[in-house]
């Protein structure tokens, strides 16, 4: 698809609820990232596992740490995984897919290819375990992990799309004006590729989010931090003693983020797939 | 079918998951011994002498080059050599023996119903596109999928163990087939519900997309019983995407369900142990888990791509 067309549809306009509730998250983030609110979620606020009031909105936790603010924390984190996440690995996956696709069934198709393959068949929780026993519990361990592992379906797609765009005229038109490998695929095909790019990334942008939940869980995801995983985690233990609102406030966070980027990702990948974009087109004009 | 043309086929996957194999077992290796902590200390007393510290050394092959320590963990690995473990004594693999059987009889029952529940989803719904099942399914595999396996866990053990007081809260206390029964309750409701996200998404686009083949929309057309068109028709011609979806889905449910369901509810099986390695960095567990899991998925890939191979009519012996 070209460029110009990505920008476009993105210009139309997207499902509202799910666009405000990002934006939201989003301006959240924002906020804890400026300073203004949620930087003291360590703090000691008062006593513990109070209920909801006028002073601590949630309530608090096991030890008196204040739960909104340990939520606004959280969502910050969680937009610094996803992006720290999603932006290297659609790279990588771009950058390996379209290597592989332009010299097919040759031997960086074939490496690149057996690397893949060879990453999609290693159980990414194992691949964790093992990673961060080999970094010996190195803060990062967790992120590179997932950089590592979540390139690869982005890689096949842009292979699949790589190789139909090098039979294409404008492509031998560059290739007889001498322009070489790397600039080809840099400039003639990967931006034609954008609308997979796009999908892409917002969907490995929640498989991170998600991931890093279960992860923290077991104690394998961030250290000295607050995360939403972090505070299921210290709230499976008051769960028992029959503590609530640490537990549903961040699942809760958790499950609509997620939901209202699974929704625009949903819209956006019908809108850009050209097998169903016709369709979209008639019934919207 | 010909015995030559079965021979073939497996001759083929065979080829085919070799590579893979390589792959699987250089990043094991490569992770959990070559480039992991160095275990010299945990095998030596207080105070030891250089020469002791070199005999540990030449005992564990840190002098060997790459290539030769790789291919000895490879032949370990095929003779099942797996050492012992770092925090018990135990010999890893009866270690693996006694704790396999506890981890398939909890996430079994969970993981079967889940892919069964999905599939008659996905047909239902796939029958009859945006009928009152239809909308059902787009409905629960959106949040399905928004929803995290620990966030389950936890809010079923609230319902139905806390509040309720239904099930046993914890622990793996089964010496009958009553008490089995009361344990497995809750993580197969959860394995059930881990899956109707992603497979049943992907299974009803795969059904509706074999649903609109010219073959199906025929013997619809001539008016074959339903029963008859789903499971002689159209299953059988997606089979291969479900089976495959079926073996991808298998280490992200089992593994990631044995760790969370397993170190949460402190059941004594193959994901409580696996924690407890990576808490206490019991190599050789480690490395037992994480070579074989891998190993053992490729085969299932490699199995899945034979009979899916078999089952295909288009691939005649030539």
């Amino acid at each position: 698809m070209m460029p110009g067309e990505v920008r476009q549809t993105l210009r139309r306009r997207l499902p509202p609820a799910s666009t405000a509730i990002v934006t939201a998250y989003l301006l959240t983030a924002a906020g804890v990232w400026l300073g203004w609110w949620g930087s003291d979620w360590a703090a000691i606020a008062g006593p513990g596992r109070v209920g909801p009031s006028v002073e601590h909105w949630l309530g608090t936790n096991l030890v008196g740490q204040d739960i909104f603010t340990r939520l606004l924390a959280g969502t910050a984190r969680a937009f610094e995984i996803g992006l720290v996440v999603a932006i290297p690995s659609t790279v990588l996956g771009a950058v390996i897919g379209g290597l592989a696709g332009y010299f097919p069934n040759r031997w960086p198709d074939g490496v690149l290819m057996w690397l893949t393959g060879t990453l999609d068949a290693i159980p990414f929780y194992l691949f964790v375990i093992a990673l961060s026993y080999a970094l010996q519990d190195q803060p990062g361990a967790m992120q590179l992990a997932m950089i590592a592992t979540f390139w690869t379906l982005t890689a096949r797609l842009i292979r699949a799309e790589t190789m139909r765009l090098r039979q294409l005229d404008f492509v031998t038109a560059a290739r007889v004006s001498g322009v070489g490998t790397w600039r080809m695929i840099g400039r003639h095909i990967l931006p034609h590729t954008t609308h997979i790019l796009l999908v892409q990334s917002s969907i490995v942008f929640v498989a991170a989010i998600k991931a890093e939940v279960v992860l923290s869980f077991l104690g394998l995801g961030l250290q000295h931090s607050v995360s939403w995983g972090m505070m299921i985690a210290e709230a499976s233990q008051e769960i028992l003693a029959g503590h609530y609102m640490n537990f549903i406030c961040a699942s809760l966070a958790l499950l609509i983020l997620v939901l209202a980027v699974n929704h625009l990702t949903d819209r956006l990948q019908r809108r850009l797939d050209p097998r169903t974009r016709a369709e979209t087109v008639k019934r919207m004009g | 079918m010909s015995h030559g043309r079965f021979g073939r086929l497996l001759l083929r996957s065979t080829l085919g998951i070799l590579p893979l194999l390589l792959g699987v077992t250089l990043i094991s290796f490569s992770l959990t011994v070559h480039f992991g902590p160095d275990q010299t200390w945990e095998m030596l007393g207080r105070n030891p002498t250089p020469e002791q510290v070199a005999s540990v050394r030449q005992q564990l092959g840190y002098d060997r080059p790459f290539v030769v320590r790789y291919a000895d963990y490879l032949v370990r690995l095929g003779r099942f050599d797996l050492g012992y473990s770092q925090a018990s004594g135990e010999p890893v693999l009866a270690l693996l023996g006694r704790t396999l059987p506890v981890s398939v009889a909890l996430l079994a029952p969970g993981f079967v119903l889940g892919i069964g529940l999905a599939l008659a989803l996905a047909l239902g719904a796939s029958w009859r596109p945006g009928g009152f099942i239809g909308r059902l399914c787009s409905a629960t595999s959106a949040v399905g999928m928004s929803l995290s396996l620990v966030i389950v866990v936890i809010a079923l053990q609230a319902l139905f163990a806390v509040w309720l007081d239904w099930f046993p809260v914890r622990g793996w206390a089964v010496d009958g087939p009553a008490s089995y029964l009361r344990h497995v309750a809750i993580p197969t409701l959860a394995l059930i519900a881990a899956q109707l996200g992603y497979s049943l998404r992907f299974f009803h686009a795969v059904v509706q997309a074999t649903l609109n083949d010219a073959p199906v929309r025929t013997a619809r057309a001539l008016g074959l019983p339903r029963r008859r068109i789903l499971t002689r028709y159209v299953l059988r011609a997606a089979l291969l995407p479900i089976l495959t979806r079926i073996v991808f889905a298998m280490p992200l449910v089992l593994i990631s369900g044995s760790l969370i369901i397993e170190s949460h509810f402190g059941v004594p099986g193959l994901g409580r142990v696996t924690w407890e390695a990576i808490n206490s960095g019991d190599q050789p567990v480690l490395m037992a888990v994480v070579s074989l899991s891998a190993v053992l998925f490729v085969l299932a890939l490699g199995f899945a791509d034979l009979l899916g191979r078999l089952v295909d009519p288009r691939i005649r012996p030539t």
